[in-house]
């Protein structure tokens, strides 16, 4: 199973930014919200294309194509189309860095 | 312009760079033909890596993680690697062809077949040895490398592969048996099978792919060229049984003249990523092609088939069913189309995809499509999807088995809708077997179980 991989700089990414990373053969994408950060499988669970660049209002993503929303610090599906969460992954914060672990 | 999944790097990958190419053409023993050839497919590749891929084709293919740098050409074959092969024991076969990490191993054929001018070895040895009879089908008219990207990677690299060539009138009852086997780590193959029937001859070809070990990474770009000549017929069966870390993208074609037909069945069981393009072309009044699928996906495996039955003569008819099972987080998509050319009226075209889903977290995507330029045809078309019916494993449990054992059946009796056409035995079996061994050790959710995959 993964183990925790450094992903990213903390000042890479900032606030309502957003990176694409590869986690355990899956693509995620890291969300910065103000000061946190959030990992959500790239994958939008309605109808299976990627939320990539899906527009972020604080906490919640939505899906360029039909509108869902999910919230990210915990991947439920908040709108439909969709109706089941996202897969979340657990990110941990190390001194000026971001590490993101297996998924929750 | 959003990135979507089908968009790659646009670099040509390292190991498939113009200094890479160069190397590999070094490495072959070829006629002139043979590398012009490669040369033109090479410019080609270059081409459309530029340009998005078709999003019809791989909008839900996700290769985003995709690495095609990771992977080379390997320059030799591993010494004595050995496979567990699912098909090889099972039947008698009239010949053997086996490539590993490209390179051919062994190549034998019965006496009195080749004594009737059949041809049955490797494709690298026969563009040598055999121009004529390679030359004018290699390529040509079947998979060509304008197709996409991936086509045109397979024509520039093609490693080798297995080659059938059985001239008019020969008609061999004994099956065939080709082998396409990984070994090494990060190895890529790009093994070519081409199957030339003439006219009024036929034959059976059973063949399978192999990984060494259940974890070294591998690539298989390949290509399947089947052309049945009037009146002849073939039946083609391959089972893809990667190990779960290889990528396996396949461009196959086949097409029949008048009063041909083609019997092809396809096994999806291993790999980590596979997208099949297969497409039948009925090219004569009175052709025929029947296709079968049988997938079974499971941990985060994607198996994806992008059919084509493409009717370009009148009376023609094609029959495509492709069964597939999945579990865990796995998905399967099917794109199909049927296509009927104005010229082609009284077209019999049939396709469906069912998919039977063994939990909550895996996902069956099916679109099936008719194109239909014809006005005097039958053309259908279905799909489903679904969950296992509760209430059979019910059924099944007040006779006595067990919950598990309830789920073996039920999986079993869904194949048996594909097994009934598949004419060659052993077949039947090794798919019957490499299903039974999927689903061992797996235990089906009870109702309201967490929605949690293994």
């Amino acid at each position: 199973m993964a183990q925790f991989e450094k992903v990213a700089l903390i000042d890479e990414v900032s606030s309502g930014g957003r990176k694409s990373i590869i986690v355990d053969h899956t693509p995620v994408l890291l969300l910065r919200v103000g000061d946190q950060f959030y990992a959500i499988e790239d994958v939008c669970t309605h109808d299976g294309q990627p939320l990539t660049d899906g527009p972020l209002e604080e906490n919640l993503i939505t899906c360029p194509r039909h509108g869902a929303k999910f919230d990210v610090t915990n991947g439920k599906a908040m709108c439909m189309p969709a109706t089941e969460a996202v897969t979340t992954y657990a990110v941990e914060m190390r001194g000026d860095e971001v590490w993101v672990g297996p998924q929750d | 312009m959003s990135r979507t999944a089908v968009e790659t790097a646009t670099d040509t990958p390292a190991g498939f760079d113009e200094a890479a190419f160069e190397a590999f053409l070094e490495t072959r023993d070829e006629p002139e033909w043979v590398t012009g050839a490669r040369r033109a497919a090479f410019a080609i590749f270059q081409e459309k890596q530029a340009n998005p891929l078709d999003p019809e084709e791989f909008k839900r293919v996700d290769l985003r993680t995709f690495r095609p740098e990771a992977f080379a050409v390997s320059s030799k074959p591993h010494q004595n690697a050995t496979f567990d092969t699912l098909l090889r024991s099972r039947a008698e076969f009239a010949g053997h062809v086996s490539h590993v990490d490209g390179h051919s191993t062994d190549a034998d054929l019965e006496q009195a077949l080749s004594a009737k001018g059949v041809l049955f070895g490797d494709l690298a040895a026969l563009v040598r040895e055999e121009p004529n009879a390679i030359k004018p089908h290699l390529l040509t008219r079947a998979v060509t490398p304008q197709t996409n990207r991936f086509s045109a990677w397979h024509a520039a690299f093609w490693t080798g592969g297995t080659v059938l060539y059985v001239p008019a009138g020969v008609e061999i009852d004994v099956p065939l048996y080709s082998l396409i086997a990984l070994s090494a780590k990060g190895v890529a193959d790009f093994s070519h099978t081409l199957v030339i029937v003439e006219e009024g001859a036929s034959a059976t070809l059973l063949e399978e792919t192999a990984s060494a070990d259940a974890d070294s990474p591998g690539l298989h770009v390949g290509a399947v060229e089947l052309l049945i000549d009037r009146a002849a017929r073939l039946q083609y069966v391959q089972i893809q049984n990667w190990n779960g870390h290889v990528c396996h993208f396949a461009h196959q074609v086949g097409r029949v003249e008048s009063d041909g037909s083609l019997g092809w069945t396809v096994g999806g069981i291993g790999s980590r990523l596979a997208h099949i393009r297969q497409e039948v072309s009925l090219d004569g009044r009175g052709a025929e092609a029947e296709v079968n699928g049988v997938s079974f996906a499971a941990d985060r495996q994607l198996l994806s088939y992008y059919t084509q039955q493409t009717h370009n003569a009148p009376q023609t008819r094609s029959d495509l069913l492709h069964k597939q099972v999945l579990r865990d987080r796995s998905r399967a998509v099917w794109r199909g189309m049927i296509r009927v050319e104005p010229e082609a009226q009284l077209t019999d075209s049939y396709q469906r995809s069912d998919a039977l889903l063994l939990n909550s977290t895996c996902r069956s995507d099916a679109i099936p499509g008719l194109e239909i330029e014809a006005d005097d045809v039958r053309c259908t078309h279905g799909a489903t999807a679904g969950r296992v019916d509760e209430e059979q494993i019910f059924y099944l449990m007040c006779r006595g088995l067990a919950r598990d054992e309830a789920m073996q059946m039920i999986v079993e009796g869904f194949f048996h809708g594909v097994y009934d056409r598949v004419p060659v035995e052993a077949v039947r079996e090794t798919l019957s077997a490499a299903v039974e061994q999927r689903l061992s050790g797996w235990s089906i959710p009870k109702p309201g179980d967490s929605n949690v995959g293994s």
